[in-house]
């Protein structure tokens, strides 16, 4: 989501974190305050609102990357929180129904709980074995209120496309594996 | 049984029809033609060598591919069966055209070994060569479907009676002709070599017996697929010998042996060995299964037991903490003491216990992560046999060294059978969908490019209400609680029987 049209610039070069930041800093200087523009209507994206590029979603238990602000995975159509199976789930990490009440078995209990995982810090480990850093984020105005886009970053040039990693808003040294995003209060 | 000998018959046909090829000529002749100078006894443990060379190469090859297909896929059975059946109907209907055989492998044994090597060592290297299939010429294309197949079956059993049928038929017509080769085999050789229509009648035997096996396979995986459903309200299946239990929904456990049916009052029931185990309230009374006759043990004051598990030596019970998770013991029918053999923390819940003798399973699920534990209740000693910190494994029963499980991803749940010895490689039986509402993985109007890592495999079942909840395992059969969750005490639930 974070490769911007630096990462464009730069990534039809060499891919190197200083050209990223380079282009950024002349799409800056040239593109000034229409920048600012920018999330007046919905952020026009590819594949979820305010993604600006190619890179995939960090895989989500229900599909489209939402999590909350700690990184755990959310439902995107209501924003609601699910376990690792996709369950909806209380702040117990009980599984709940649709209107929120504990899911009991035959003889009344609990249902037993899933693994809740960060989709970035915690599931990318588990299952690509590389480590990862949640470093950089940019917003945008999605669905009325703003959109905190945060990159996945590892050290690893291959994002999780298959093909070359761009550096994206990750930290020197660091590209973009995966994204994903947490949806604020904002209005906008 | 009967996929085992079409693949078995498929198989050697297909060996059969190697005999057309450049090596398989050579075979024959090199070997019939010997006899004058070398005597027929050398020619007659040539062709006994020949024919341990076929089987053993034909057995490496497909036992290999079985092997490999179980690494690959490990389960799937669905997908696998409809790969097996694809490729058998591909290639039964280009054996039945006559195609030519793509690709083609165009390589000859080496012709030097027959004048440098005796003759039985040069024969026994020649059937290893020939039986490994993709050495020399490949005159069907059943030897690539069955190739295939035996990747898509991954079972290397399966594979090794692919490559012994395989080794037969290669070995077949080199010992039928050779010893005779003066009276017999060269007037069969050149029938072989003036005659393409033998060729093409064996090609069609080839997409007869592929199609057959198709079917086969396809009725077979249909019904061992489907599963069956014996309670329709029932849940917390237990077997023991040819004894099923469940629990009903009015406080009544049922057990059933062919068209005996009995009742007794309980909330939960366990059968195993003689006993039967059922929960009354608070107190948990040992029954003898033959009578229903109290068997004089009974269990009070152990909380709020729940889920029960016997054998003849062993009772094993739940009980829920007050403040959270469960504890978990075992009280022997021996020597009278109750132990305390696993704990949950508040976050956490231990699933229902299953016992095969002494050895005893449960599932422990938190939070970050789940995982199945066997335990040797006379040893003491206990090892984790699967975990995940991603899917929630659950519901574990056992029978003579096999353990049944489910395993719930977000993609699908699935009831699995593996060996305790060989805890890699299970098997999966059953297979629903997730319970969770999944998403495209991409916002509505926007690209689908970029919502891949997120997608389920392609075959992946559609959503359910059902969750895959209480197992049994008996000797050929898994039962599996079918069940719909509730708030409110408002769950349902079915039992069903899957071939295991």
């Amino acid at each position: 989501m974070s490769e911007r049209l630096s990462d464009r610039l730069a990534g039809g070069t060499s891919r190197r974190g200083f050209l990223a930041r380079t282009g950024a800093w002349l799409v800056a200087v040239t593109t000034g305050t229409a920048a600012l523009a920018v999330g007046a209507e919905d952020a026009d994206a590819y594949h979820f609102c305010g993604h600006t590029f190619t890179t995939a979603s960090c895989p989500h238990p229900t599909g489209i990357p939402r999590v909350d602000i700690k990184g755990y995975p959310l439902r995107s159509r209501d924003g609601k929180p699910v376990d690792d199976l996709g369950r909806l789930v209380d702040r117990h990490d009980h599984p709940i129904d649709e209107h929120g009440h504990r899911l009991r078995d035959t003889d009344g209990l609990l249902l037993p709980p899933a693994p809740r995982s960060r989709i970035c810090q915690d599931m990318i480990p588990k299952r690509y074995g590389i480590e990862v850093h949640r470093d950089g984020s940019w917003y945008r105005c999605c669905g009325g209120t703003v959109r905190r886009l945060m990159d996945c970053c590892s050290t690893h040039r291959t994002r999780i496309n298959g093909d070359a990693a761009l550096a994206g808003y990750c930290a020197p040294g660091r590209y973009v594996f995966c994204v994903h995003y947490f949806q604020t209060s904002v209005p906008c | 049984m009967l996929t085992a000998a079409i693949l078995v018959a498929t198989a050697f046909v297909a060996g059969v029809t190697g005999a057309w090829s450049p090596c398989g000529f050579s075979m024959v002749e090199t070997l019939g033609s010997a006899q004058p100078r070398l005597g027929a006894r050398t020619v007659r443990l040539s062709c006994a060598t020949f024919a341990l060379g076929a089987l053993a190469g034909g057995a490496i090859t497909f036992t290999a591919l079985g092997a490999l297909g179980s690494l690959m896929h490990a389960g799937g059975a669905g997908l696998a069966l409809a790969v097996a059946v694809a490729i058998a109907l591909l290639a039964a209907l280009g054996e039945a055209l006559g195609v030519r055989i793509v690709p083609q492998i165009r390589r000859q044994v080496p012709e030097p070994w027959r004048r440098v090597l005796p003759l039985p060592l040069a024969a026994g290297l020649y059937g290893v060569l020939l039986g490994l299939g993709f050495t020399t010429f490949v005159l069907t294309l059943a030897v690539w479907a069955l190739a295939g197949i035996a990747v898509a079956i991954g079972s290397p059993l399966a594979g090794l009676l692919i490559g012994l049928g395989f080794g037969a038929g290669r070995a077949l017509p080199v010992v039928v002709m050779a010893p005779r080769y003066a009276t017999l085999g060269e007037r069969l050789e050149q029938r072989m070599a003036e005659q393409p229509s033998l060729l093409r009648r064996l090609r069609l035997a080839d997409a007869a017996l592929l199609a057959t096996l198709a079917l086969v396979m396809l009725a077979s995986g249909s019904a061992a697929a489907a599963p069956v459903v014996v309670a329709p309200q029932g849940a917390d299946p237990s077997v023991a010998g040819d004894e099923l239990a469940w629990q009903g929904p009015d406080g009544k456990a049922v057990l059933v042996r062919g068209d005996t049916r009995r009742e007794l009052s309980a909330q939960n029931v366990a059968i195993g060995g003689p006993n039967v185990a059922v929960r009354r309230g608070g107190e948990i009374v040992l029954l003898a299964r033959s009578t229903l006759a109290s068997a004089g043990t009974q269990l009070t004051g152990a909380g709020s037991p729940s889920q029960l598990a016997v054998s003849r030596d062993w009772i094993v019970f739940r009980v829920r903490r007050p403040g959270g998770g469960d504890l978990l013991y075992a009280a022997s029918l021996r020597r009278t003491r109750i132990v305390l053999v696993a704990t949950s923390s508040h976050r956490g819940r231990l699933g229902r216990p299953a016992l095969a003798g002494d050895r005893l399973a449960y599932s422990v699920a938190t939070p970050s992560g789940s995982r199945i534990v066997v335990q040797d209740l006379k040893r003491g000693t206990h090892r984790v046999v699967v975990s995940s910190t991603v899917h929630l494994l659950s519901q574990p029963a056992l029978h003579d060294g096999r353990l049944l499980y489910v395993d719930a991803s977000y993609c699908s749940q699935q009831l699995r059978v593996m060996s305790l010895r060989n805890p890699g490689h299970g098997r999966t039986l059953l297979q629903l969908g997730t319970t969770a509402h999944r998403d495209a993985g991409h916002d509505p109007g926007y690209t689908t490019q970029g919502s891949e890592p997120s997608l389920c495999p392609p075959g992946s079942p559609g959503r359910t209400d059902r969750v895959l909840w209480t197992t049994a395992l008996g000797a050929h059969v898994a039962y599996v609680t079918l069940m719909r969750p509730g708030a409110d005490g408002r769950a349902g639930a079915e039992i069903v029987r899957v071939p295991a």
